[in-house]
């Protein structure tokens, strides 16, 4: 009788329940929702969007007016062994914008070019530098990681490039005689010459924006900056790119912008809602150092989860806390180092088209070179 | 009767191409078989490296992008 009274007055009186074991119960409802809006709020900040925003119009202008079909000739069978693993350990920068080009590419330079050393370089270093990801890294968890991380994602690509033809590569002539075809430019739609120099001349503007708006200053001169050079890179895009260019450049911004930043807000939404349910402590014991054990996990973590582009910071910073201090800087440098090059779908394409040897030691390479690099980063951070 | 291939592993530019492709063909108001080409090594074969590639003809007309509706339907009627 008593309960039943109660529940009538509980009725009554809402907040009253507050305490109950009711699985709605705001109590235990909110804390996690309230946590995953704080994340999403914490990433559509004025600070992370004045980055984004600038990122995603250099990666549409990338995708859309250079002519990356040019880097492919150092790839091919004659290129210079050192120029072949430079531009295999950096272009990821500007081809690799999406990561279905990536896989093609690994076989193509496979089969038909330098061989294993340079492909696997190219495969590991491509996603792990990827533009808006180093972008969102730097500034998200600090300038510092988003530097480690291109310098370790570089030198980690060589190594394994290097290591992987040592051991494959022993006078192997694998002579497939089709020629790779003829790429055709883009039609040019006004005929109209232009100096070479001018489309990466707009994208250092368009750099240059991105620097000003992310750049300590104060805001009036901040804003007095950024204005100067927006306006100076739409009239250098007005005047010297044809109106089909105009128009795939915006159309390749709007794209990627359109596929990746949902993913990374509702992504972002989830790790903050799975990172309040991950116990501090445990993260915490395994992750809170930067020895060997830490950076082991973590980069085993990194290696096997499937991480949509840019989906590694958030994981690493909110999820595994590293923002909080949960997490010691040498795990969180290892997870986003073996984390966006792969993951459990694409190491079974990647075992198809190298096979079980050569796949097995790329994994293990990529794995154990994540930890050492987090390690030394850990012990230097 | 123009043949008219989509090379591409399945990736969602490749998917936008096919759709630009279908859309061309039927503004040109062309005979046209388009074939997707999905598997890698037929891929490679064609020493294709970069994803979207587009064939007319058995030649390739574009390589690593996807051109528009408008582009695709100039190079069909230039033929």
């Amino acid at each position: 009788m008593a309960n039943l009274a109660l529940t009538k007055n509980e009725l009554s009186c809402p907040q009253l329940n507050v305490y109950g074991s009711d699985p709605l119960n705001p109590e235990i409802l909110f804390p996690p929702l309230a946590a995953g809006i704080e994340a999403l709020m914490e990433y559509l900040s004025a600070h992370v969007l004045t980055c984004l925003i600038p990122a995603f119009f250099i990666a549409g202008a990338i995708a859309a007016l250079l002519q990356r079909e040019a880097v492919l000739k150092y790839f091919g069978k004659d290129a210079p062994k050192w120029l072949c693993y430079s531009v295999a350990s950096t272009s990821g920068t500007i081809l690799a914008v999406c990561s279905c080009t990536i896989l093609p590419m690994f076989a193509g330079i496979h089969r038909r070019g330098a061989g294993i050393g340079p492909a696997t370089a190219f495969l590991f270093a491509g996603p792990a530098i990827n533009l808006l990801a180093v972008v969102l890294t730097a500034r998200v968890l600090g300038l510092e990681l988003g530097a480690a991380r291109i310098a370790a994602a570089v030198s980690m690509s060589v190594i394994i490039g290097l290591v992987m033809a040592a051991i494959f590569d022993r006078g192997q002539k694998e002579a497939e005689e089709t020629e790779a075809c003829q790429i055709p430019a883009p039609e040019a739609d006004g005929g109209e010459e232009r100096p070479g120099y001018i489309p990466p001349v707009f994208i250092g503007v368009l750099v240059g924006v991105l620097l000003a708006a992310t750049s300590g200053l104060p805001l009036l001169p901040k804003a007095a900056l950024v204005s100067i050079l927006a306006l100076a890179s739409a009239l250098l895009l007005n005047s010297r790119f044809t109106r089909m260019e105009k128009s795939s450049f915006f159309g390749e911004t709007w794209w990627l912008a359109k596929r990746i930043f949902p993913l990374l807000l509702v992504g972002t939404f989830i790790t903050g809602v799975i990172g309040y349910f991950l116990p501090v402590d445990l993260i915490r014991t395994v992750f809170g150092e930067s020895d060997f054990v830490a950076c082991l996990v973590a980069s085993v973590v990194g290696a096997l989860l499937y991480m949509p582009t840019l989906l590694e910071v958030p994981i690493v910073g909110t999820m595994f806390g590293y923002s909080s201090g949960t997490m010691a800087p040498g795990p969180a440098l290892a997870l986003l180092l073996a984390g966006p090059s792969m993951s459990l779908p694409n190491m079974i394409v990647i075992w198809r088209i190298i096979g079980s040897k050569r796949a097995s030691v790329y994994i293990s390479l990529v794995v154990l070179l994540s930890t050492a690099m987090g390690m030394i980063y850990g012990a230097i951070a | 009767m123009v043949k008219i291939e989509v090379l591409g592993t399945g990736c969602a530019k490749c998917k936008s191409l096919a759709k630009n492709v279908e859309k061309a063909v039927a503004e040109a108001e062309v005979e046209a078989e388009v074939v997707k080409v999905e598997s890698l090594s037929e891929i490679m074969n064609r020493g294709v490296m970069m994803t979207p590639a587009l064939f007319i003809d058995g030649e390739a007309v574009a390589v690593g992008r996807a051109p528009s509706v408008a582009e695709i339907k100039g190079m069909l009627l230039k033929r």
